[in-house]
């Protein structure tokens, strides 16, 4: 009997200190950012798919290229046909780790530093990736915020204003706010 | 003459100028697509969400950026990170539906079950996505 419950706190215990979480969200925020000097040029998606593992960092963003949505109509188009090409390549995202997860107490209110690193696919280019970003967390449940610099021309995105009126590289900010 | 037919050039210049500068710079500002003056495509969530999943490529095909009407049953709704109201439609895949953003201004009243909206679709992810929603019934 005795060893029945031992076996049976050890094995809870096992299952505890294993146990992990994915948190998730469908309606995340990416921001697109290549604005110049002659021409704002920002674009808002509200509906980023993002899940990530409390246990491993591991996490995903996934963005559909036509849920960038632009203050100017004409704007919007050109950035799905001309640029993105969002019919040929729908999707944007970043697959990666949070490579201190270790460092974040779930369990602990606070903003915690969260250093990213992994490939990001565009327009159907991918390029390993790094930057640091933060952890936001309130009641348990995570915010995480990051920023990648993004030259158009490392993904294949070409077009007559690239340099011009649209800068060359773009800030793509992400704000996930998980469920 | 002359004089005339220069005055009606440089009138026909201007006009076609200013036309083009209010297209780009005013109308196109304010001016996004009303889901609600086009054609639907008219299918159910379970559907709509069995054709992403078969072949997703032959389904972007055919419903990647349409407006489509969709009729299902609200599993949930809720609000973005921007507060727009989302609603998402049941499938017969319990870890996939469709998740329609809605308009401005746009929101669901009362309780329904099943629900009829007609948004744009943007593709598949979890979900199959649909935004600038409205609710036809």
């Amino acid at each position: 009997m005795k060893k029945a419950t031992l076996l049976l706190f050890f094995a809870g215990l096992s299952f505890g200190l294993h146990a992990q979480k994915i948190f998730s969200t469908t309606t995340g925020q990416i921001r697109f950012n290549a604005s110049s000097p002659l021409e704002k040029v920002i674009g808002i998606n509200n509906q980023v798919d993002s899940k990530m593992v409390d246990k491993t960092g591991q996490v995903i963003f996934s963005a559909l290229i036509k849920s960038f949505k632009f203050e100017n109509q004409l704007m919007e188009d050109h950035f799905n046909e001309n640029y993105l090409e969002s019919s040929k390549f729908p999707k944007a995202e970043f697959r990666g780790f949070i490579t201190n997860i270790g460092t974040v107490n779930f369990a602990k209110d606070g903003k915690y530093t969260a250093n990213f690193s992994g490939t990001l696919t565009i327009h159907s280019v991918s390029q390993k990736v790094s930057t640091t970003g933060e952890i936001t967390i309130a009641k348990g449940t995570p915010t995480v915020n990051g920023a990648f610099k993004v030259k158009l021309a490392d993904y294949g995105i070409t077009g007559s204003y690239i340099g011009g009126k649209i800068a060359n590289e773009a800030e793509v900010t992400v704000n996930c706010k998980y469920q | 003459m002359k004089i005339k037919i220069v005055l009606i050039l440089l009138a026909l210049c201007f006009t076609s100028i200013a036309a083009v500068w209010y297209y780009v710079f005013q109308y196109s500002k304010t001016h996004h697509r009303d889901v609600e003056l086009e054609n639907a495509i008219a299918v159910t969530a379970g559907q709509l969400v069995k054709d992403y999943q078969a072949n997703e490529s032959s389904a972007n095909a055919h419903y990647l950026n349409k407006v489509i009407q969709i009729k299902g049953d609200v599993i949930k709704e809720g609000k973005d990170q921007a507060g727009n109201y989302t609603v998402t439609l049941k499938s017969n895949d319990p870890f996939s539906g469709v998740l329609c953003t809605l308009k401005n201004g746009s929101k669901i009243s009362g309780t329904h079950s099943t629900i009829v909206v007609k948004g744009i679709c943007a593709g598949f992810l979890t979900d199959v996505v649909l935004n600038e929603g409205v609710i036809v019934k």
